[in-house]
């Protein structure tokens, strides 16, 4: 009751100290705790000449704070991010700094802003902070840890503060910035400030720079073993693949041969008739090739095991990624997506950036079981990625197999115990255990 | 970068502010010492746990002890002082270990739980010279030193961590600025403190005028009886020898009752006099008699009692340590300027009295008052034997009753008398030294302690805050004597209405005040064969400690080897390479210095490079003609760039 009630002022504390941290470096906040304890100790002059510390203190903190408007730093900054960034994997980016001044510029530092997205009420009162059971009475009372670290999630990255190189007259440097993606999904990165210190180090003036962009967090993946193969073998597509290579009637262009009575004016090949004289047409062959789904649903309503599942998705995606079949994602948001990669029609990067981007989906299964039974005579095996395991998802799984398709079926939950009927060739992942479950596949 | 030297300088500048130097030289030494001392000990966490844990024992200890001996030691001032000693281990076990920080999990006990690692740090280092300041600055015989000292240790902590975008001349500046606004501050903030004092100092002495008037100690009928209500220890008393003690200490005596129906007691003579000090605080009240007794009692003085309480025959006070002492002629004692001390003896003699001799006001008597008490006896003069027999055995059918809040709206003495005829002390006192003046014996109203609860373990009697009693004095035979009408049953209806857990709240009394009163006898020296033997285990310790835990040599010389073996490097083109980062042109990360030389323009250093190169990288060498030639033309190069910048 009392944490929701001092909820809102989280926000502007969080704001407060954010800012604060950054205009006063690690021995300026020693020097202003100092001065606040001096100023305790030292209020009756007659009893100590702590006092005296106490003016020093101020004087030198107001000095510094003075300071700071002469000498500011004349630069521009142009931030150089990645393509994508992978949720819980540490990656480095640059941000080029060019010095526009008369003079060298040192000792500066870039602290680069992404979107600070707040928790509402709603979650700061259902999610709970791992761990936090060990953490103080106090602070478990009071709850801040859990906001900053709801904040932290919400706002999906944290980037460490940047030393800027010395930049020489006229120069630019690239300033390495790390930074540590959350969570999967856009990641939106608003402004970069420049901090310049003050001669003693207290503290720093602040200059920011508007830049807007967008960062692409793909899933967390987990290392699939090497051994795991995927279901089914090749399989005639009718038709072929739209957009492969061949066009027209979507066989797979083969070589060139002399003209046969019969053959369609269609297939002559012009050039080579024209540089040798006689009719020449382009052979085709109908294709034969792996053409394989991974079909994931998005039917739970428990944000971690979502995560989980998608991270699961993500990473036999990327184990098939070297394969020289097709592979189709399929998974349900308002209608139901298919994404296929393979064969040059595509990069598994967009299948991970769809993953990326997916939400919960109520009724999904319902969805994917429709869409199963018009696709499935494409598919030469599917691989089932499922949160949780129950009878509509039995049916989606009965419905693949009595088509003849061989299937790979992985269940993610969070309780592995409860699981009942699960088929003996599936693949139960306990939540906290995929990792190892993966690599042992 | 570690503040050295200073560091060391200011723990030994506490130690001498603080008086503690025989500390703070080893610790000072110990300090340094890590500069030139390349063995560090790999520590774990665990290790550090347990130094914190030492540390807050330590601290805990110094509290108790401090606050046990707070009358030797101004508990928090003495407790800032001592800090560096108790924070010492931790610091230099920091100092000597491969650790650098000390992460907050390790100094609050409450964070180790904690799942997520504890990132934020302190720099114990910085720390110590903080409280060292702090220490420092409790002493104020001399103004002059601690600003100085506090100003360099500060700066010089600083210098070696100032940012490298200004030149040195602007930190100067900025320093000096800091330096002189700051000894203006001070004195000003001096300057208010004083100005703001004088001025509270004056107003709270006003208000309490307004409020009490000290010189006219007034008491209200329930204010004993208030007091009754608490069975705390107030005092202690150790009579000398096997010598009875006065059974009823006084603490001031009233004549003037008020008019009306409130019975307030005030006195007629503000005056205090001062009581002759006779050296050695010692306070002289009369002459010695010849059958002086002494007792010592175990009270002490806060600002809010400055009474003290005496039997009526005192004759001296000695040990209480006061600027003055004064008496009324009311026998009510008042010290001011009192430093706490444990106990203060007095002596005391049969005979010997404290009172003044009776004037008019002790007959005087209101006309309610004696329109109210004619309903016992006429006005007149009796003889003063028979009033005393009268008056007990007028108020030996009346009946004790505890302590109960009267309304304000009814008359309580006509209530007392009349009606209810029963109440506690104040009742008896007051309508007993009114009926006294009533028959025309010069009587007063007292208020002190009853002293009758005898305590044999302590050897003491134990005077609790519902021991508060009131009475009556009557000038009889050319004395005063105490007629206490109060049915002697009081004590045992008091004593019946006790707490029930006074025996466990006595017991933890009674025994906290015999340590303080063993404490206070120890002397350091009784103690030392004890001391060597703990000392000498704790260095075993201490050695077997050192010697078994893991220890890792750091090598502060690495860098600069790595670089003496540089081939080249007295190569003179790093000048120029030098002048030209000093101008702003200085190399890029990763940029070779051709590519450099052709970005910034310089194409006429490229024939020097090339001489350069040859000699850092070439296995044959330069030789010394090439070298003294490159010598020259860098220098050449160098001069001929100044001489152009300059016009």
């Amino acid at each position: 009751m009392f944490r929701e009630f001092i909820f809102p002022g989280y926000v502007r504390l969080s704001r407060a100290s954010r800012r604060a941290s950054r205009r006063t470096s690690e021995r300026g906040r020693f020097i202003q705790t100092s001065a606040v304890i001096c100023a305790a100790i030292g209020i009756d002059t007659n009893l100590t000449l702590v006092y005296q510390l106490f003016a020093f203190l101020l004087c030198l903190i107001i000095v510094s704070r003075l300071s700071l408007r002469f000498q500011p730093p004349r630069v521009s900054v142009k931030r150089r991010l990645p393509k994508y960034a992978t949720a819980g994997q540490t990656f480095e980016y640059f941000i080029n700094v060019s010095n526009e001044g008369g003079q060298v510029e040192r000792d500066l530092k870039l602290i680069d802003n992404p979107r600070i997205i707040p928790p509402d009420i709603q979650q700061f009162r259902e999610k709970r902070e791992p761990g936090e059971e060990t953490r103080n009475a106090y602070d478990r009372w009071i709850g801040f840890h859990r906001f900053v670290w709801l904040q932290r999630l919400n706002t999906g990255i944290v980037i460490k503060q940047g030393d800027v190189p010395e930049i020489s007259l006229k120069a630019n440097v690239d300033t390495r910035m790390e930074a540590l993606p959350l969570r999967r999904g856009m990641v939106n990165f608003t402004s970069t400030t420049l901090l310049s210190p003050d001669p003693f180090g207290l503290n720093f003036s602040m200059t920011n720079f508007n830049q807007h962009e967008q960062l692409m967090v793909l899933p967390r993946r987990y290392a699939v073993s090497k051994t795991f193969e995927l279901p089914g073998g090749r399989h005639f597509q009718p038709g072929g693949v739209n957009s492969a290579w061949s066009i027209g009637e979507s066989d797979e262009f083969v070589s060139l041969r002399d003209y046969r009575d019969g053959d369609s004016m269609r297939n002559v090949h012009w050039a080579s008739t024209a540089k040798r004289d006689k009719p020449v047409v382009k052979e085709f062959q109908d294709e034969f090739f792996v053409r394989q789904a991974l079909v994931l649903d998005t039917d739970t309503g428990d944000a971690e095991l979502l995560e989980e599942t998608v991270s699961v998705a993500a990473s036999l995606l990327l184990q098939m990624e070297n394969s020289d079949g097709l592979m189709d994602l399929i998974y349900a948001s308002r209608t139901t997506q298919i994404v296929t990669a393979g064969r040059g029609y595509a990069q598994v990067n967009h299948q991970l950036e769809a993953l990326a981007t997916l939400e919960m989906c109520h009724g999904a299964t319902d969805k994917l079981k429709k869409t199963m039974s018009s696709h499935r005579k494409l598919m030469s095996g599917c691989i089932l990625v499922l949160p949780g395991w129950d009878e509509s998802r039995q049916q989606l799984l009965n419905s693949l197999s009595s088509a003849g398709i061989p299937t790979a079926l992985f269940i993610v939950t969070a309780d592995a115990d409860k699981l009942t009927d699960v088929p003996a060739n599936g693949h139960v992942l306990p939540i906290h255990d995929i990792a190892e479950r993966l690599a042992q596949l | 970068m570690k503040p050295r030297i200073i560091q060391g300088l200011v723990v030994l500048a506490w130690g001498i502010q603080a008086d503690l130097i025989w500390f703070a030289l080893p610790m000072a030494i110990t300090l340094e010492a890590r500069y030139f001392v390349n063995r560090r000990w790999a520590l774990t966490k665990q290790d550090f746990y347990r130094v914190a844990d030492l540390t807050s024992i330590a601290m805990l200890g110094m509290i108790i002890f401090l606050f046990l001996n707070a009358r030797t030691y101004h508990f928090i001032t003495a407790l800032i002082q001592w800090l560096p000693i108790v924070f010492f281990p931790l610091v230099i076990v920091l100092a000597y270990s491969t650790t650098e920080k000390m992460t907050l999990d390790i100094l609050f006990y409450s964070l180790r739980r904690q799942k997520e690692p504890v990132q934020q740090s302190w720099d114990m280092d910085y720390l110590l010279l903080g409280l060292c300041l702090l220490g420092a600055g409790f002493n104020t015989d001399d103004h002059s030193l601690f600003f100085p000292l506090a100003a360099t240790a500060v700066l010089w902590s600083l210098f070696p961590l100032r940012s490298t975008r200004y030149k040195t001349g602007i930190w100067i500046l900025a320093v000096s600025i800091t330096f002189l606004s700051a000894g203006f501050t001070h004195q000003v903030l001096r300057e208010a403190h004083l100005a703001v004092k004088a001025k509270t100092e004056q107003w709270i002495a006003n208000w309490i005028m307004r409020r009490i008037d000290p010189l006219k100690t007034r008491t209200a009928l329930g204010q004993v009886g208030r007091l009754k209500l608490s069975d705390s220890i107030l005092f202690r008393i150790e009579p000398d020898g096997d010598q009875a003690f006065p059974s009823l200490l006084h603490e001031a005596s009233y004549d003037h009752p008020s008019t009306g129906a409130s019975m307030e007691w005030s006195v007629w003579e503000t005056k205090f006099s001062n009581v002759p000090h006779a050296g050695d605080f010692t306070w002289r009240f009369s002459d010695p008699g010849p059958t002086e007794t002494s007792a010592r009692i175990y009270l002490e003085f806060s600002r809010e009692r400055s009474l003290v309480p005496v039997p009526a025959s005192l004759s001296e006070i000695h040990d209480l340590p006061a600027l003055e002492v004064k008496l009324n002629k009311y026998g009510a004692i008042q010290g001011s300027g009192m430093v706490p001390s444990p106990s203060f003896e007095i002596k005391y003699s049969h005979g010997n009295q404290l009172y003044s001799p009776p004037g008019e006001i002790d007959l005087y008597l209101d006309e309610k008052h004696e329109q109210l008490l004619s309903r016992i006896v006429k006005r007149s003069v009796y003889p003063a034997e028979i009033t005393l027999a009268f008056i007990q055995n007028f108020f030996s059918d009346f009946k004790y009753s505890l302590f109960q809040e009267v309304e304000a709206e009814s008359n309580p003495l006509e209530h007392f008398l009349y009606n209810r005829r029963a109440g506690h002390c104040e009742y008896f006192a007051t309508a007993t030294t009114l009926l006294l003046r009533q028959m025309g014996v010069p009587s007063r109203y007292v208020v002190g302690y009853s002293v009758h609860e005898y305590h044999s373990v302590l050897d003491m009697y134990l005077v609790r805050q519902r021991h508060a009693h009131a009475w009556a004095i009557a000038h009889v035979g050319g004395e005063w004597r105490v007629v206490d009408t109060t049915p002697g049953v009081w004590i045992a209806e008091e004593d019946d209405n006790a707490n029930l857990l006074q025996p466990v709240f006595d017991f933890f009394a009674n025994y906290s005040f015999m340590f303080q009163l063993w404490w206070n006898k120890q002397k350091i020296e009784d103690y030392e064969f004890e001391l060597y033997v703990i000392g000498g285990i704790l260095t075993f310790i201490l050695i077997w400690r050192i010697a078994t835990s893991e220890q890792v040599i750091i090598s502060r010389e690495e860098n600069e080897k790595t670089h003496s073996w540089l081939p080249g490097r007295e190569s003179p083109f790093f000048k120029i390479a030098a002048y030209l980062s000093e101008k702003g042109l200085s190399r890029a990360r990763g940029e070779v210095l051709r590519a450099w030389l052709i970005r910034i323009q310089k194409p006429e250093l490229l024939p020097l490079l090339g001489i350069h190169n040859r000699w850092r990288f070439d296995p044959r060498g330069v030789d010394a003609n090439e070298k003294i030639a490159l010598n020259a033309q860098v220098d050449n190069w160098i001069l001929a760039q100044a001489d152009q910048s300059e016009k």
